[in-house]
Order: C-alpha cells, then structure tokens, then sequence
C-alpha cells in the first residue's frame, strides 16, 4: 500500500509539475509582457512577483495534494502597508516554494546555486531577487533597503544552507544589519516536516505534512538597541523554540 | 612600557566576545570554532577586528593568517605572535 501510494504521489507530482511548468511559465510570461506595454516598470514588477507567486503556491500546494499537506499558521497578511523582513529556518528546498506563499509581494535571498536552476533561475534574476554571495555587503544592503523602500518584503533563509534534517545551523547576519538600518520588523518564520517529503540529495517525495508557522514580527523600536549578533542570534532562539514545539507535535 | 601575558591576552581577548557579542563566559573555550560553535560570521568577523585592534592597540591586516583563524584559541595564539613576533610569552603592550 506504502509503495502504491509513493508510485502515485511521485508519478502524478512530477507529471503534472512538468506539464504545468511548460504551459503555465510561458502563459504567465506572456501575460506579464503583454501588461507590461500599458503599465509602469514597478507595476509590472509587482505583477510579475505574484505571478512567481503563484506559480510556487500551486507547485507546492496544489500538485503534491492531498498526499503532501501544508498546514499554515497565522499567515494571513496582517499589514496592509509595512514591508517586512521574513527570517525562515531552512531544513530542505521546498522552502523557497513555501516562502513564495507568503500574502506579500516579495523578493528572496538566494545562494548563487538558485540563478543557475534552468528557467526558474532566470526568472528568480528578473524578479530581483538577491544573490548574496555574488554582491558585496554594502550594494546587497542598498539594494534590500531599496526594496523595502518601494514596499516590497524580504525573504531570507540565514542559514544558507539546507540543514535535511531537524537540526538548525547558525545565522549570517547580512540581513539584520539590513533591518537594523532600514528599521524593518522582522517576522520569523518556521517551517517543520518538510525535510521528511524529500531527502536531502533524493528526488523521491513523501507523503507527509508540512507545518509553516508565522510568528508576531519584532519592530524595531523592541531591537534598535541590540548588536547585529545578538539580533541574529535572538531571532534564531525565537525560530528554535518554536520548531521544538512543532517537531514534539508532529 | 608594560608586559602582557599570554593568561592577559586570553582575558583580554575574552572581554571583547562578551563585550562586542555578549558571548557567555562559559562558552569561551580555546577549543571553539568561532563560526560553528560560537556563531560569528564574515561580517562579525570584521567587527571583530576592530574590537581586538582596540583592546590591543594593534594594527591587525587581513591577511592568510587572519584567514586560516577558526578557533578562539587560534585568536590567542595569533595576537600572542603579533605582540611577540611569535618569540615570546611575554610581550609589549603597544599601547603604553
């Protein structure tokens, strides 16, 4: 029964999500482009994030469903006009199809690997997203600020690299200097279950649940004391207490 | 002119973890990597420097000697050899 249900998720998941892709990447594309003739270049850009958008929340909610489940916590947008910084833990790579779920127009932090997935990476460069590794800190700040500047949320996964299991690595802190200058809240973000729907290294999918919990976000006036160390390293306590309760649920 | 020792070098280096990154005390061990188990990362490193430039009234260049840093107690080691030219335990403190 196990194995009938592994054959089902994997072959319907992978079939559809190639099937989806080829149609909905350039539908969306054209769609974009043809808008882009009677609209302003921060309208276009606007569209072209939810269209990212939506592209991810179908990848990930719909076409694994119902073998694969998400269930979200307090993600609903909740602020109409504050950009935010979103901090996530990163245990596999569902989670830039997660974060692309988010209720806000965002851009993603990436490691220099995402740009070079073919289509989806020329598509994560046209929508800015921010390929830390390959800027020095001072035009990644100025560019985030900007960002932020035109209201727009930042996602960031500050441990880089994928953990594939429970555990959590340390926090670069690019980012919370970043807050820090640009008096950002930060909402911190936790993702468990998802490190056991695919292996580290592995392409097979499980069935499984996955659990996104948004958590109250930290304004300024509650960090604007604090060093970018202890900022970074108190919004990992944050994320790592509340994955503790979610793994002890699970 | 006074003299540093390396047990002063330890504390001194010590004060500027807790000072510069609220490190507890506890965790400062010469063992401890400092990105792994202490947490710091490229741009602390920076702060870092600049802390321990201060303390030591040294002039600390970035070089692959700074680069292959990975433990605390490769910090005590590296200040120890840059006060002593890595002759002494007993040093000069510049700073005086």
């Amino acid at each position: 029964m196990e194995t009938l249900k592994l054959i089902y998720l994997n072959t319907t998941f992978y079939l559809s999500f190639f099937l989806f892709s080829a149609l909905g990447i350039p539908l969306l594309t054209l769609l974009v482009a043809f808008l882009s003739l009677f609209m302003s270049h921060r309208s276009i850009m606007k569209r072209f994030r939810r269209a990212i958008s939506w592209y991810g929340t179908v990848v990930i909610r719909l076409l694994p469903f119902p073998l694969v489940r998400i269930r979200y916590k307090d993600y609903a947008k909740d602020d109409e006009t504050d950009p935010y910084i979103f901090v996530c833990n990163h245990r596999a790579t569902s989670d830039a199809f997660l974060m692309a779920c988010l209720p806000y127009e965002i851009v993603q932090v990436v490691n220099i690997w995402p740009f070079r997935i073919p289509v989806l990476g020329i598509f994560a460069r046209w929508a800015g997203y921010l390929s830390v590794r390959e800027m020095p800190f001072e035009e990644f700040s100025r560019k985030a600020i900007e960002l932020l500047g035109q209201g727009v949320s930042i996602v960031v996964l500050p441990e880089g690299t994928r953990s594939g299991d429970k555990t959590m690595g340390q926090f670069h802190g690019s980012i919370f200097r970043v807050a820090l200058k640009a008096k950002c809240p930060i909402a911190p973000l936790c993702i468990a279950g998802n490190e056991n729907i695919i292996n580290r290294g592995s392409l097979l999918l499980r069935a499984g649940t996955i659990k996104v919990h948004k958590l109250p976000a930290l304004q300024w006036e509650e960090y604007k004391d604090m060093k970018p160390f202890k900022l970074k390293n108190r919004v990992r306590d944050i994320i790592a207490r509340e994955l503790a309760v979610m793994d002890k649920e699970a | 002119m006074t003299t540093t020792t390396e047990q002063e070098i330890i504390t001194l280096t010590n004060q500027v973890f807790e000072e510069s990154f609220e490190i507890e005390k506890e965790k400062l061990q010469p063992q401890m990597n400092i990105f792994e188990d202490l947490g710091l990362d490229s741009l602390d490193v920076v702060d870092l420097v600049v802390a321990l430039q201060e303390k030591f009234g040294v002039k600390i260049r970035d070089d692959e000697r700074v680069r292959s840093i990975r433990t605390l107690g490769d910090i005590y080691q590296f200040i120890l050899n840059l006060k002593t030219g890595g002759a002494s335990a007993i040093v000069s403190d510049q700073k005086e």
